[in-house]
């Protein structure tokens, strides 16, 4: 019986078995792609012998759109790329529409900022410990034990700015409107649900032998291999290269606050998940900072008031680098006059972490391939913009 | 060999056919209900509520899924080897089902009382594999073919521990039984627990059955034949509507064979701790609750742990459980040679039960050391 | 490695910049953000080698390629370096002739272009020469279309939605 027409079944040669590599195509429906995502394995058994990615299955066309639409309408498109943190994208691009027109944004906006792209942080990465559970094969009750805190911190996002994943919150020039009367309250309740939330995940997975067993010593990078890929945020710092834009290439109000960056050590899967799980509790400690810093300029403004009511950029050319929750979010913007940017591209963390997935894989099993694309921490509504 | 007079002084072909009938109906609520239960108990694991609409408490949720099942077209692939694929499931759902004959549900509560009771249960399960392997080369799906493989390598791994940890419950019942001979029939061993149930002779040998029993289910963390985020389903992720529903049926049903099976060989069964002269209706509730536990145990795994790797998986087979399923017989085999007391027995099996759960946990303790896994909560203390 | 360095101020880059690639056919200015660098394509790999490799330039980090359709002038193709070494970043923008948009690819230098590059052809047409697989990426493999070409055009309801003049709002 031949299934496959195009694998025929090779004739016994002399000396033993002559085997045939097999083709896997995982996705783009497949639970363990994270969206639609397309993979081919060549698998020799269960070894991965080679494997290509394919992707697109999400694109849009956001550089296109963002060019024929208003500078400030433009932005709606931005949340949908890194969806589990649209605050975070719209930080990168309303920042290079600042660095273009030259405009200034108020300090308490930019505190909220902050606040809100960190809680966001939090948010995707609680995204990632749960979906990242689910890879490794614990039946959803790790994606359940993400949610809860990510339906919490959702809730704020829909009283700050009226919606959950897409708010459109952030403008050129400070933030929309200045948070609801008891924030202060509600998220320093929200940070002591986001810890515990945490310790559940260290008790869950971290503390798990055989999740450790999984993740340990997998697809180990070095900082050279991770720079020349292009790796970037926690797959890059989880090899124990210290480098995070939020230190390193300061912008915004990250100088004034207090945070360290956490590293690995080995650059392994293991190593990935750690880092997010630092990272989320540092960003806990900025979020605090944050709160400390607002309750002191209580009704100021959150909005440059001399903007006009369409903004219109003569010329310029920038290239604005923000942390984004899976590495450097950058926004590349050219203007030449107008109420629309000539071209905005974005480099999307995601899409390069993933291109380096060819040689991580190669070599491991086919379970495991599916943990590294897992430990990748891809959002495919950035990777297919 | 009968377990009682025929019921009604029937003959007895008519009398087997009556238990079988009663078996299965009884099995299949069982399995509609398990299905049901163990959503609800996953449900209230990660906080949810799980089944709510269908009926009070969504108890018929069982029911309406088993119609919507039925209802379902039945989907073949076109490059799927026709007669293969459809008889797949039979090949898996009967060995399973003929495993249901011999258990001792209460004394004398069963289809046939057979005095090779677990070398039969043994034997008619091995043949489970072949319609799993029907399953995965018939359907024409890479999946399916990397599932049966991945079910074939690891039930042929995991059997040989199963079978040696069971032996080694058949020894001792040779030191109870009075003669010196020890007994495969599987009514004589519960019956032989009146006074203590073998788990506390045989700690190890139970953790050894347990293990490889989830295992042979292909439940969390072996459910690697099945695994849902790699292999989507494993062998059965090309069939549909009933024949789906067949391959469940027959995950459920050997769920419940296998704590049935548990509980009369290591928990006692029927007869500990209300006696053999209890009443039948005692023993059979004693029975399910025993079963009850170990079918709750299975899903409370399955909730909290993830997934091993195929070569994890072999390497604690072949170098763990069959290392230490011998020792164990060998050490069984000297004490009883020489007629040691029981004590020596408990105690040298506790402590081999004590290194295997040493040898699964024992990076639980780099926590609090090694590298980022304590460390991470004091990373704020250090900077602000 | 691991201590923090502050990233150097772009007149110092500049600077740099100047002193190494003075006598070659490129001109150095400034971005908003970055220093740049304009180079003909033919030059491209020689500017590129010399960034990545030279200590006191060290660029060993490609973040980005932007393929820009600049309509008359022709194609550009704009390469973003960083030094993680030296904490500067800079620009390399390469303007192709019309009707010629041919570039050296810099994959052998930078495994990290690859994606880049098939991103960059794909959408604006530029030719990566000595790309090892310049299929499209984001697009469908046999769709031979550039869309972020000015002259790709949008479809009609998306030409309304945009704001054509200046008064905001929809215009319906």
């Amino acid at each position: 019986m031949s299934i496959w027409p195009e694998e025929r079944v090779h004739a016994l040669a002399d000396d033993g078995f002559e085997t045939v590599d097999m083709t896997i195509n995982v996705g783009p429906q497949h639970p363990a792609t994270h969206g639609v995502f397309r993979m081919v394995l060549t698998v020799d058994g269960e070894k991965v012998v080679d494997c290509e990615p394919y992707i697109g299955y999400l694109h849009r066309g956001l550089e296109k759109l963002t060019e024929n639409h208003d500078y400030r309408q433009a932005m709606g498109w931005w949340d949908r790329t890194d969806y589990l943190a649209g605050m975070a994208c719209e930080m990168a691009y309303c920042m290079a529409v600042e660095k273009l027109g030259n405009i200034s944004v108020p300090l308490r906006a930019e505190y909220i900022r902050v606040m809100m792209v960190e809680l966001s942080r939090i948010l995707s990465h609680f995204m990632f410990f749960g979906a990242f559970g689910a890879d490794v094969g614990s039946f959803g009750t790790s994606f359940i034990y993400g949610w809860r805190e990510r339906e919490r911190i959702y809730d704020f996002f829909e009283e700050v700015a009226g919606d959950r994943m897409f708010p459109t919150y952030f403008r050129p020039g400070g933030v929309q409107m200045d948070l609801p009367e008891n924030y202060q309250d509600r998220v320093r309740w929200l940070l002591g649900s986001i810890r515990q939330g945490l310790e559940d995940f260290d008790g869950l997975l971290v503390g798990n032998e055989i999740f450790v067993e999984r993740c340990r010593g997998l697809s180990p990078v070095t900082p050279e291999q991770a720079i020349a890929w292009g790796l970037t945020g926690p797959c890059l710092r989880a090899t124990g290269f210290k480098f995070d834009l939020r230190k390193d290439e300061p912008y915004s109000v990250y100088p004034n606050l207090k945070f360290d960056i956490p590293t690995g050590a080995n650059g392994d899967v293991f190593d990935r998940f750690m880092v997010r799980m630092a990272e989320a509790w540092q960003s806990t400690l900025i979020v605090e900072q944050c709160l400390d810093a607002l309750s002191q300029m209580e009704g100021e403004l959150v909005l440059n008031p001399d903007l006009p009511k369409t903004l219109r950029i003569d010329s310029g050319e920038c290239y604005v680098r923000t942390e984004g929750t899976k590495g450097e979010y950058g926004v590349y913007a050219l203007a030449k006059g107008g109420n629309k940017p000539y071209r905005m591209k974005l480099r999307s963390p995601s899409f390069c972490n993933l291109s380096a997935l060819r040689e991580m894989v190669i070599g491991t099993y086919v379970a495991d391939a599916i943990i590294i694309l897992g430990s990748l921490d891809i959002v495919l509504g950035e990777v297919d913009k | 060999m009968l377990f009682a007079d025929p019921l009604f002084g029937l003959p007895t072909w008519i009398d087997a056919i009556i238990r079988i009938v009663i078996v299965v109906l009884v099995m299949t609520v069982f399995v509609i209900y398990s299905t049901y239960g163990e959503r609800k108990l996953v449900a209230r694991f990660q906080q949810r509520l799980g089944p709510m609409r269908t009926g009070p408490w969504g108890l018929w949720q069982g029911f309406a899924d088993a119609i919507k099942l039925v209802g379902k077209e039945d989907i073949r692939p076109k490059n799927a080897d026709r007669w293969v694929f459809e008889l797949a499931p039979y090949a898996t759902f009967i060995p399973v089902l003929l495993t249901l004959m011999v258990l001792p549900f209460a004394e004398n509560w069963g289809v046939r009382n057979l005095a090779l009771g677990v070398f039969f249960v043994f034997a008619v399960l091995g043949l489970n594999i072949v319609g799993i392997l029907m399953a995965g080369l018939g359907s024409g799906n890479k999946y399916a073919l990397l599932g049966a493989v991945r079910a074939a390598a690891q039930m042929i791994s995991y059997e040989i521990p199963l079978v040696v940890s069971l032996l080694c419950v058949v020894m001792i019942t040779g030191a109870d039984t009075g003669n010196g001979v020890g007994t495969l029939n599987l009514n004589t061993i519960a019956a032989l627990q009146e006074d203590r149930p073998y788990i506390l002779l045989q700690p190890l040998a139970f953790l050894i059955f347990f293990t490889a029993m989830l295992s042979e289910l292909h439940r969390a963390p072996f459910d690697i034949p099945v695994a849902e985020s790699e292999i989507v389903g494993g062998y059965f992720v090309e069939y549909s509507g009933i024949r789906w529903s067949m391959f469940q049926l027959t995950e459920y049903a050997s769920m419940w064979g296998f704590a049935v099976f548990g509980s009369v060989v290591f928990l006692g069964g029927w007869a500990w701790p209300f006696g053999v002269d209890s009443h039948w209706a005692l023993q059979l509730a004693t029975t399910f609750t025993k079963a009850l536990a170990i079918v709750i145990v299975i899903i409370w795994i399955r909730t909290t742990v993830p997934r091993l790797r195929i070569d994890q998986l072999m390497n604690f087979s072949w170098k763990v459980l069959l290392e230490l399923s011998f020792l164990q017989l060998i050490v069984n085999g000297i004490i009883l040679y020489y007629d040691w007391p029981q004590e020596i027995l408990a105690l040298t099996s506790a402590v081999g039960a004590g290194f295997l759960i040493f040898l699964i946990i024992r990076h639980a303790s780099a926590r609090s050391t090694k590298g980022l896994l304590g460390t991470y909560r004091t990373l704020g203390a250090s900077s602000s | 490695m691991s201590k923090s360095l502050a990233p150097k101020p772009i007149d110092q880059v500049v600077k740099l910049l100047e002193q190494r690639f003075g006598k070659l056919l490129v001109t150095i200015n400034q971005t908003a953000t970055d220093a740049n660098i304009d180079c003909p394509p033919e030059h491209f790999r020689a500017v590129v080698e010399e960034l990545k490799n030279h200590r006191d330039l060290a660029f060993d980090f490609l973040r980005n390629i932007v393929g820009i359709d600049m309509l008359e002038e022709g194609l550009a193709c704009k390469y973003q370096f960083f030094s993680y070494k030296n904490r500067q970043a800079v620009q390399v923008t390469v303007l192709t002739p019309p009707g010629n948009p041919h570039i050296p690819s810099i994959t052998d230098l930078y495994p990290a272009a690859n994606w880049h590059e098939r991103e960059a052809a794909e959408m604006v047409g530029l030719v990566f020469d000595g790309h090892p697989n310049l299929k499209n990426l984001l697009l469908d493999e046999d769709v031979r279309i550039h869309p972020l070409l000015k002259a790709h055009p949008l479809q009609k309801a998306e030409i309304l939605q945009g704001i054509e003049d200046a008064t905001p709002g929809f215009t319906f």
